[in-house]
This record gives C-alpha cells, structure tokens and sequence, in this order.
C-alpha cells in the first residue's frame, strides 16, 4: 500500500512501451496504459442522516481534528496581491464547518427533494473526488500536486505557491487557499503565489499505514465505504442494481476514485443543494483534459516525423552535388 | 545551396533556404512556447492580460495546453530533423571548438574596445559556444516536456518522484531558454554583429564585412575556386580550415 519513491517495474514497462513508440508501435489508448489504480470510496448518501444530535457531522469532526491543526498560522500582516491585492484569509473563521475551507476539507451537503408528495431530506459528504486524471495535479506547474499509485491526488504544502490554478482547474473548485503562510513568502510575495491550497488528501498517511481514512472510520451509519478501487466499484454497480440507485463520480471528469450512490437522480439533488465557492455542485462533468489528447498524442510523435524528414531530407541532399549546406 | 562568394552581387551565402526554414521554424515556435509556458503559470488573470486585446484566451490553461502542445509538436520535429539531418551529413561548423570560452571572452573584450578582434572562420567562437548552451537546453526541455506530456495523457500516476525531476528541469531549463534566448537577442544588438543579420532573412552577408571579420572563411570558400578567378591568388600562402 506504501508508496515507492523507485521507478516500479510496472511504471518501467510503460516508460518501455513509449520508446516502444519510437519503433512506430502507435499510441496506447487512454483505457489501456495508465489504468487508474488505488483504493475508491464509495458514499451511500440514502444512509446518511448527516449527524443530527452532533455539533458537526462526525465524519467532519473527524477531519477537523486531524487536519485543522495543520495549517500554519499565517504571517501578519499578510502580504497584499500585486496588483489585485486579494488575498483569502480563513484564519479567523476556522469554526466554519458549512462549507469546503483550508481548515474544513469535508461537509455535508443538505438536499430537499420531493418524492410522492413528500419531501426527503438527504444529506451529501463532500470532499476532493480523487479523480482518475486530475488536470488540478497534472498541471500543477510545481509538481506540488500529484496523484499517487494508492489514488490519492495530494498537495504538498511546502511546494504549493498558491496561484489556485487547481482550484480553477477542478470541475468543483475544491481545493481552498489561506494566503499568508507558504512558500511564497520566501520568494515574491506580492508578485507570485498567494499562499497554500488545501484540500482532501484521503488521509494519504493513514492509508499508507493500512488505516481508513478519518471520515470513514467516524461514521457511525457506514455512509462511507472504502477499499480497492475494484471491489468498490463493484459493490457500487451491485447496490445500484439492487436497489436502483443513481451512481455519481464513475464517468464525471473522466473518472473519480469518489462513487456516490442516491436514490433519486443526481440533477435533482443538485437543483437543491446550495452551490458556490467551497459548494460544489453536482452537475455531469465532461473532461476538459481530453480536449488535448490528440495534440498531445502528435507532440509525442514529433520526434519520430522530425527524424522521418531528416532522413528523407539527407537522401535528397545525397542525390544533390555534394551535400554541404554549412552546418548551421 | 551551398555557401559561396558571389563576386557580382558582393555578397557571401552564409546561411541556405533549409537552414533559414530551420531557424524560423524553432525560432518562431519557440516564441510561441515561451509564451504559453508562462501562461501556464497563474499569471494572465492576475496581471489583467486576459484584458489585452486578443490574449482572452491567456486565462484558460486548457486552451494554452492546446497551444503549447501543438507549438512542441513543431519545436520537436524541427530539432529532430536539425539534428538527424546535419548530424547525418557532418555539418559540424557550430560545434565547439578547444580553447572557444577563452576566444570567447576575449571576442567579448573586443566589443566592449578592449582589444582587437581576431579573424573569424564562418562562425564566431561565442556563437558556436551558445549554441552548443541552446542545445542543451532544448534538449532539457524537450525530455522533460515528453515525460510530463506521457503523464498528462498516458499515466497520472506516474512515479511521483519522476514527475517532481521532469517538471522542475522544465521548469529551471525554461528560464535558461529566457535567458539564452534574451542573450541570443542581446548579441544582436552589438555592433559589429549587425551585418549578420540580414543573413537569417536574405541567407547572406555583405562580402566586404566578410573580408573583414571572416577572413578565414573566406578564404577557405576562395580556395575552393577554380584557379585563376578573380580574389583566389591574393589568398595564396594561407592553410585553409578545415570545417
């Protein structure tokens, strides 16, 4: 379950298969190399009553104590934004537990919805989704943000600059910035960076410890369940047949490591829930990261179509007089 | 077309159609790399270039991977071909040479009127030096850019550590590609280097400048001559060089 610094011998065979590209073997596609892999949650919101005798749901309870203490005390007074002069400061709201902040990486989502006359009232944990191809982690300019073997898409704190390009990058804006502490500050702190972004790291050190996440052990009702990618998925599509219930997370950005299972269809839980900044909502999310696929396919390519041209270049130049250009 | 003197015109052929194709195409898609490589930093909103006209699209990271993407796709093939293509037909003129930094540093005393030049060949000992710095770099670049481009579209979860090593050499070789690049910008704007430039767009320099700051190349394209035409006998006695 640990994580290996090394290049694992499966990671080799790929790096094997791309120079397998240079012998013009063709591009895998996306489903065959690189196959998610890792644990999977799976969050069955018709079991969650979202802790109404506790001050906090106790899955966030759980989160606060773990994590809360974590964050840096930021510098004061924090250092203006050149030339915009935002900054985000939740210092003095760390008791906010309704919404997603750096010191709050989970709640619970209240939904109203009408079913036969009456309504229902569901009650949804919301945190990172862990999704298979993370554009938040692959295009983190500083690798500060990656996706790990075990699933977990982690921000390193002592890299993040805090320019909350993951955040505009993630379909639900998850992750959430405290300017003022960071390493941005050592640098250019009014130029560049504005603090760190923090979000669920799916209890990243627990799990390499063979230990459930926090929120998931916490849970009183088994809302959550967690465990390899392939037997969650699996239990998810079993319970989805079983009871008809909708499947959330499975196909949205391409594919989460996040399974939730309602019993009524996701748009209309996500016409009740309150959305906005650290709400996200529930909509279909199209991946925009597959908009690049086929450019990114043709970079991977160049090298070989350069080569092609050079040697038909050379041929060329060989059938000419005496082949000497000048070597510019 | 080979590098030649032509007498009539006064000019010397420096640089061929291939090769200026070369240029302008690394040149030109490296400008566009540079660009959409800063772009991907959180920058264009927060420094109001989203409100430039035509820069709207500076803010969508997705839009500028598309565009960083497709630009690399030029760079890459147009390096690999220069590579191949004149490594193939041993065109070494620009690789360095023993005792090229110490010329070099001098050459740069010179600019600056502290001592005299000493006669050139095709090429200046610095520029041979900066490109054999540019190719380095670009070659960092490119590597690290085809690891990180496998793991956007291949492999998320790519060993971590050879992420963390293939981003930040982008990262550190691309502000060598900056500089480098201003450096290669800067030598323009020196004097005595300004009659090479028209080289890069007409493929030629002036034959009197030739004469003057490149002797031994000339030499070296006279001695090549037919015996007997005009500008061969006045080099007789001098070793050509062998490039």
């Amino acid at each position: 379950m640990s994580e290996s610094p090394k290049i694992s011998r499966r990671g080799f065979l790929k790096m094997a298969g791309g120079a397998a590209l240079a012998a013009g073997a063709g591009l895998p596609r996306i489903a065959e190399a690189g196959e998610p892999r890792g644990f999977a949650t799976l969050i069955d919101i018709s079991r969650c009553d979202g802790c109404p005798v506790c001050e906090r749901p106790l899955c966030v309870s759980a989160c606060r104590d773990l994590y809360l203490s974590r964050v840096p005390e930021p510098v004061r007074p924090i250092p203006k934004l050149f030339p915009r002069g935002k900054i985000e400061d939740w210092s003095d709201r760390k008791h906010v537990s309704d919404r997603l902040t750096p010191y709050n990486r989970i709640y619970v989502q209240k939904a109203s919805v009408s079913e036969n006359g009456e309504t229902r009232e569901l009650f949804i944990p919301r945190r990172c989704m862990h999704c298979d191809h993370p554009a938040c982690a692959t295009l983190c300019p500083f690798s500060a943000n990656q996706k790990y073997g075990n699933g977990a898409v982690v921000i390193d704190p002592d890299l993040c600059f805090g320019g909350a390009k993951c955040r505009d990058l993630c379909p639900w804006a998850i992750p959430q910035r405290q300017s003022g502490i960071g390493i941005y500050l050592h640098i250019l702190p009014t130029l560049a960076g504005n603090g760190v972004l923090f979000k669920c790291d799916l209890c990243y050190e627990r799990i390499t410890k063979n230990e459930r996440p926090g929120c998931v052990d916490a849970c009183p009702r088994d809302v959550m369940t967690f465990g390899s990618r392939q037997d969650i998925f699996s239990e998810a599509e079993r319970r989805a047949a079983e009871t008809g219930a909708f499947i959330y997370g499975k196909t949205e950005n391409g594919g989460t490591s996040t399974l939730y299972l309602s019993p009524v269809p996701f748009d209309r839980l996500n016409e009740s829930i309150q959305k906005g900044p650290g709400r996200p909502h529930l909509d279909p999310v199209k991946p925009r990261m597959a908009e690049t696929e086929t450019l990114g396919k043709a970079l991977l390519l160049s090298p070989l179509a350069g080569a092609a041209a050079a040697w038909l270049g050379v041929a060329v130049t060989a059938s000419g007089k005496d082949g000497k250009t000048g070597g510019d | 077309m080979t590098e030649r003197i032509l007498e009539k015109e006064g000019v010397v052929v420096r640089h061929s159609l291939l090769e200026r194709v070369e240029h302008w195409t690394v040149a030109l898609s490296g400008l566009v790399l540079l660009l959409t490589g800063l772009f991907e930093l959180p920058i264009a909103r927060r420094y109001f270039i989203t409100e430039l006209p035509g820069f709207g699209w500076s803010g969508d990271y997705i839009t500028s991977l598309k565009i960083h993407y497709a630009a690399s796709t030029v760079f890459i093939a147009a390096g690999v071909f220069h590579l191949v293509y004149h490594g193939l037909l041993r065109h070494d003129g620009m690789m360095p040479r023993k005792g090229d930094i110490r010329a070099s540093v001098e050459v740069i005393r010179s600019f600056f009127g502290k001592g005299e030049e000493p006669p050139f060949d095709k090429y200046l000992p610095e520029q041979r030096f900066a490109y054999a710095g540019m190719a380095f770099i670009v070659a960092l670049l490119i590597l690290s850019g085809l690891v990180k481009t496998w793991k956007n579209l291949f492999d998320p979860q790519l060993s971590p550590p050879l992420v963390m090593t293939a981003t930040w050499v982008h990262n550190g070789a691309f502000i060598l590609f900056i500089l480098a690049f201003a450096a290669h910008l800067g030598a323009l704007i020196l004097k005595p280097n300004r009659p090479l430039v028209r080289s890069i767009f007409t493929g030629s320099v002036r034959l009197d400048y030739a004469r003057k700051r490149h002797p031994l190349w000339v030499q070296r394209l006279e001695t090549k001559r037919p015996e007997g035409t005009p500008g061969a006998k006045e080099q007789d006695g001098r070793v050509p060089e062998n490039t």
